[in-house]
């Protein structure tokens, strides 16, 4: 049972790490939420088995870098559009080559 | 012999010619514009749905602007699709939609569709003529070399075929208030040199809370005949304020990979 827990824990903390550092951070709250939750139970089972709980540090480690790296994010990073000089360049480009074509076209009113 | 056929002909000769009067009187009355006014500008976020968390991927904007060539004046009906900053390193979007019609009847004349999309580059040009009912097509890709080419098509089209930016438009235009519950009308669009049949379904009025504050909204339905691109039926909504200006102010959507969102930030130069 212990086993299942490290295993899905592990799994867990890994996938939070890497969504956190992708522009997908709010996501990883779900895999933070599952991988503490598995810390907690693996916790509880040492506990009961009287055994040392070795792996749920490197869990909670990875869980707590997940999770400052998502309030960081969430926090800091404002819904800003990148440059659009490229694109306002191309719309340009394209309205005076409509008109040109227009030009030619014969339009009923 | 034809007065013994003729009383069994008489019902199926008069409803062809009911059918045939009515598609001879919907395509002559082409509706007049009164909800799209030039120098009007909708922003909007679009959103992605993962596991019941949304994530802001794209700022959406719909412009409307006059343009002025030697014989005439057009409306110039403009969309842009741009991603946020986060997301530009892993799949930047920069698109552009632009339609020109005529601002008394929004019917259109030219179509550009120039996109980028994380290193896709892809851009096509229908040039209508309506009365051969010709559209002339233009498709430039490019290659990863950096170089273009273009392939040019001529194909027929029907009286009412739009392309994609003008029936958003034309949508908004249509007299939404004389239509009651589980009403629908089908649209002609040509996307990518084909022509498609969206299906919009009027369901009922809400009233819905947007940046706009709480506004009373007719809600439709819109789905692809013959197509999957939109899954589910009635999964994908649009919400229009009702009022003159029928502003889109929030629309959802369900496509293969997941659904997303689109609601609106600012309306400015509206009509009414």
């Amino acid at each position: 049972m212990k086993k299942v827990f490290v295993i899905f824990g592990f799994l867990a903390a890994i996938l939070a790490t890497v969504l956190a550092v992708t522009p997908l951070s709010n996501i990883a709250i779900i895999p933070i939420i599952v991988a503490f939750v598995s810390g907690l139970m693996i916790l509880y089972i040492s506990k009961k088995e009287e055994s040392k709980p070795k792996t749920i540090q490197y869990i909670f480690l990875l869980v707590i870098i997940s999770l400052s790296l998502t309030i960081y994010k969430g926090l800091s990073s404002s819904t800003e559009i990148g440059d659009t000089e490229q694109l306002e360049q191309r719309d340009e480009e394209n309205l005076e080559d409509s008109i040109d074509i227009l030009d030619d076209i014969d339009i009923e009113e | 012999m034809l007065t013994v056929i003729y009383p069994f002909l008489k019902p199926i000769l008069m409803k062809h010619f009911i059918l045939l009067f009515t598609v001879v009187l919907s395509t002559v009355n082409h509706a007049q514009n009164k909800t799209i006014n030039a120098g009007e500008k909708l922003v909007f976020t679009a959103s992605y749905n993962m596991s019941g968390i949304l994530t802001d991927i794209a700022q959406l904007k719909m412009e409307t602007s006059q343009v002025k060539t030697s014989r005439s004046t057009l409306m110039r009906l403009k969309c842009t699709a741009t991603t946020y900053k986060k997301w530009d390193n892993f799949f930047k979007i920069r698109d552009l939609y632009e339609s020109y019609v005529s601002p008394k009847t929004l019917k259109p004349y030219l179509y550009k569709r120039d996109i980028s999309e994380g290193g896709y580059y892809k851009f096509m040009q229908y040039k209508y003529n309506h009365k051969a009912k010709l559209v002339n097509s233009l498709k430039r890709k490019k290659n990863k070399k950096g170089e273009t080419w273009d392939e040019k098509n001529t194909f027929n089209i029907g009286t009412n075929t739009r392309d994609i930016v003008t029936t958003l438009y034309h949508i908004r235009n249509l007299d939404i208030h004389k239509a009651s519950p589980g009403d629908q009308q089908e649209f002609n669009v040509l996307f990518d040199n084909k022509e498609n049949t969206i299906v919009v379904k009027y369901l009922k009025k809400e009233t819905i809370s947007t940046a706009l504050g709480k506004k009373e909204c007719y809600k439709l339905a819109l789905s692809v005949k013959g197509s999957d691109v939109l899954k589910g039926s009635n999964s994908n909504l649009l919400w229009l304020t009702a009022d003159n200006n029928k502003v889109p102010v929030y629309a959802k959507f369900k496509i293969a990979v997941g659904s997303g969102e689109l609601r609106i930030v600012s309306a400015e130069g509206l009509k009414h």
